[in-house]
């Protein structure tokens, strides 16, 4: 009867543990796919915005060349959050540039 | 929701079944490791004589074997049927030495000390080199402790020292009917004392506590014989006088030889010899023991085994224990709640990974479909509003749709990837606010996508 305590031990702590990991995986991954969603539709939306623009503005081309240099390098949801802030400061410059 | 919680809350409850089930098992277990079956008032001790025994010095022991093959110290009792042993010794030169039984712990090694011998008999114990030679049998043990013979120990013994094969064994003297004198003397003691003690026996009193505690029912009759005289039979006392005292239990002591006789020997009086020489025989034989002192040990063995539930005595009462009743079924318990615990435990992996993939593969479900729809519908609306804008827009508002459009294709990437609706319509949110302000710049009301999506939807 001895194997029935270690095997159920070691089913009772996977299982704990488990329970508690897959969904904390599963939220860290879905939360990492939104975020870089968000960001590279910024992204978009700024490049959008910069042809539109047709000035030229070092300052928001370099913020925009970070944030594609962000989202090319991937990375977890603070460089995502970090590349969307930059993509909307840069559509902000261009934007501003072009007196919309 | 609610079926969450109760789902969360019952895993936690076998959780905790669980380490009570295991935490009982284990106290269990330390339980049990104290049982003991019965509680028997006798109490082993067997008490040696004072050892009065005074030792040559090794020296003058050495010259002792030198001078003579055979040196039986004063007081030596073991004795052997020379013929035979010499036989076995044949031209070999075997030196023997024999002590008298009790020596204490430094004579005993002041007798090993003694270089030139071959055999040394300390009582009845026979040793020589490492090993020593004992009765493999009760008729051995009786032989050895009832007359102090040790024929049968020394000649194997003798055989394997020198590497010689062992001669056959030979019949071991028995018993002979005790003659009509012996047996009126031992019968009237009995009648008038109920113990009869023969001249030369080593022997005071019959201990009383310990006979009380062994033959609870009835006196026993006890009959002691000193030390036999080597290869002869013994005076069998025992079956006559069962049949003088029938339900009687009758002690027969010959040396530091006990017998049973009586009520119930047949299934009794082996079992309680067995049991005793198996223990004490080596020391009965080596050291020495008043006879009264070998009888107390024997009766409190007697109380032993019928302590232990043998001899038609019940069963010591055992009161109802539920542990001990539950305790097969712990196990089992224990490993259901582990299967429910770990089928619970399953249930958010399952919702969260396994159903989504399902619902990709086969279409999905009622449940998802409803919030679904709203979001699609949403995003079909402002679809196609973009769609009817763009064949409005001029430059100015140009950008603006453009970013919607972007949007509107990131939503539906996030649709289709099953990310959060939250997401999905912040999107969607980002997107309607670029196409308003699309509209606005081209002036055209009814294009403002709260207009247009109310329009739509109706």
């Amino acid at each position: 009867m001895a194997p029935v305590w270690a095997v159920g031990g070691v089913i009772l702590l996977a299982s704990g543990f488990g329970a508690a990991l897959v969904p904390w995986l599963w939220a860290r991954h879905r939360r990492r796919r939104v975020a870089w969603s968000a960001a590279r539709a910024a992204i978009d939306s700024a490049a959008i915005t910069r042809d539109a623009a047709r000035s030229h503005h070092p300052k928001a081309a370099q913020l925009l060349a970070r944030a594609e240099a962000l989202a090319a390098t991937g990375g977890g949801p603070d460089a995502a959050r970090t590349a969307a802030a930059y993509a909307r400061r840069a559509d902000q410059l261009w934007r501003t540039a072009a007196g919309e | 929701m609610s079926r969450f919680l109760r789902a969360e809350f019952v895993r936690w409850v076998l959780l905790g079944v669980a380490m009570v089930v295991l935490v009982a098992f284990l106290v269990a277990q330390q339980q049990s490791a104290g049982v003991t079956y019965g509680d028997s008032p006798a109490r082993d001790t067997l008490d040696a004589a004072e050892p009065a025994v005074t030792l040559p010095s090794v020296e003058e022991l050495t010259a002792l074997v030198d001078a003579s093959p055979v040196v039986r110290l004063p007081g030596a009792v073991a004795t052997w049927d020379a013929p035979r042993v010499d036989a076995v010794i044949g031209d070999a030169d075997v030196r023997i030495l024999v002590t008298p039984p009790g020596l204490d712990k430094d004579q005993r090694r002041q007798v090993y000390d003694v270089d030139n011998v071959t055999v040394r008999v300390l009582g009845t114990q026979v040793t020589g080199g490492a090993l020593e030679s004992m009765p493999d049998s009760l008729a051995g043990w009786r032989t050895r402790l009832a007359t102090g013979d040790v024929t049968e120990q020394l000649i194997p013994l003798i055989a394997r020292l020198l590497d010689q094969p062992e001669p056959p064994e030979v019949e071991l003297p028995g018993y002979r009917a005790p003659t009509d004198a012996e047996l009126s003397t031992v019968v009237s003691d009995l009648r008038s004392h109920g113990v009869h003690v023969a001249a030369g026996a080593d022997f005071t009193t019959v201990p009383a506590q310990a006979a009380a505690a062994a033959f609870p029912d009835h006196d026993p009759l006890v009959v002691v014989l000193p030390t036999q005289p080597p290869g002869e039979p013994l005076p069998a006392y025992g079956p006559a006088l069962a049949d003088a005292f029938p339900d009687t239990p009758i002690l027969v002591m010959y040396g530091a030889w006990v017998e049973y006789h009586g009520p119930h020997a047949d299934e009794f009086g082996e079992l309680a010899a067995v049991s005793f020489y198996s223990q004490y025989g080596s020391v009965l034989s080596r050291d020495h023991y008043p006879q009264e002192n070998v009888l107390a040990v024997y009766l409190n063995r007697v109380t032993d085994i019928r302590y232990s539930g043998l001899f038609d005595r019940p069963l010591p009462y055992q009161p109802f224990d539920p542990l001990r009743m539950a305790l097969p079924a712990l196990p089992w318990i224990f490993m259901v709640c582990v299967l429910g615990f770990l089928a619970l435990s399953m249930r958010p992996l399952v919702r969260g990974v396994v159903e989504p993939r399902m619902q990709q593969a086969f279409g999905g479900g009622q449940r998802r479909r409803v919030g679904v729809r709203g979001v699609a519908a949403h995003l079909a609306g402002l679809s196609a509003l973009a769609v009817e804008m763009s064949m409005v827009t001029d430059r100015g508002s140009d950008p603006a749709l453009a970013r919607g459009i972007s949007h509107l294709q990131a939503a539906r990437t996030a649709l289709d990837d099953q990310l959060p609706h939250r997401h999905v319509r912040r999107l969607l949110a980002d997107a309607e606010a670029e196409l308003d302000e699309a509209a606005r710049k081209v002036g055209l009301d009814f294009l403002r996508p709260r207009h247009y999506l109310q329009e739509w939807l109706a």
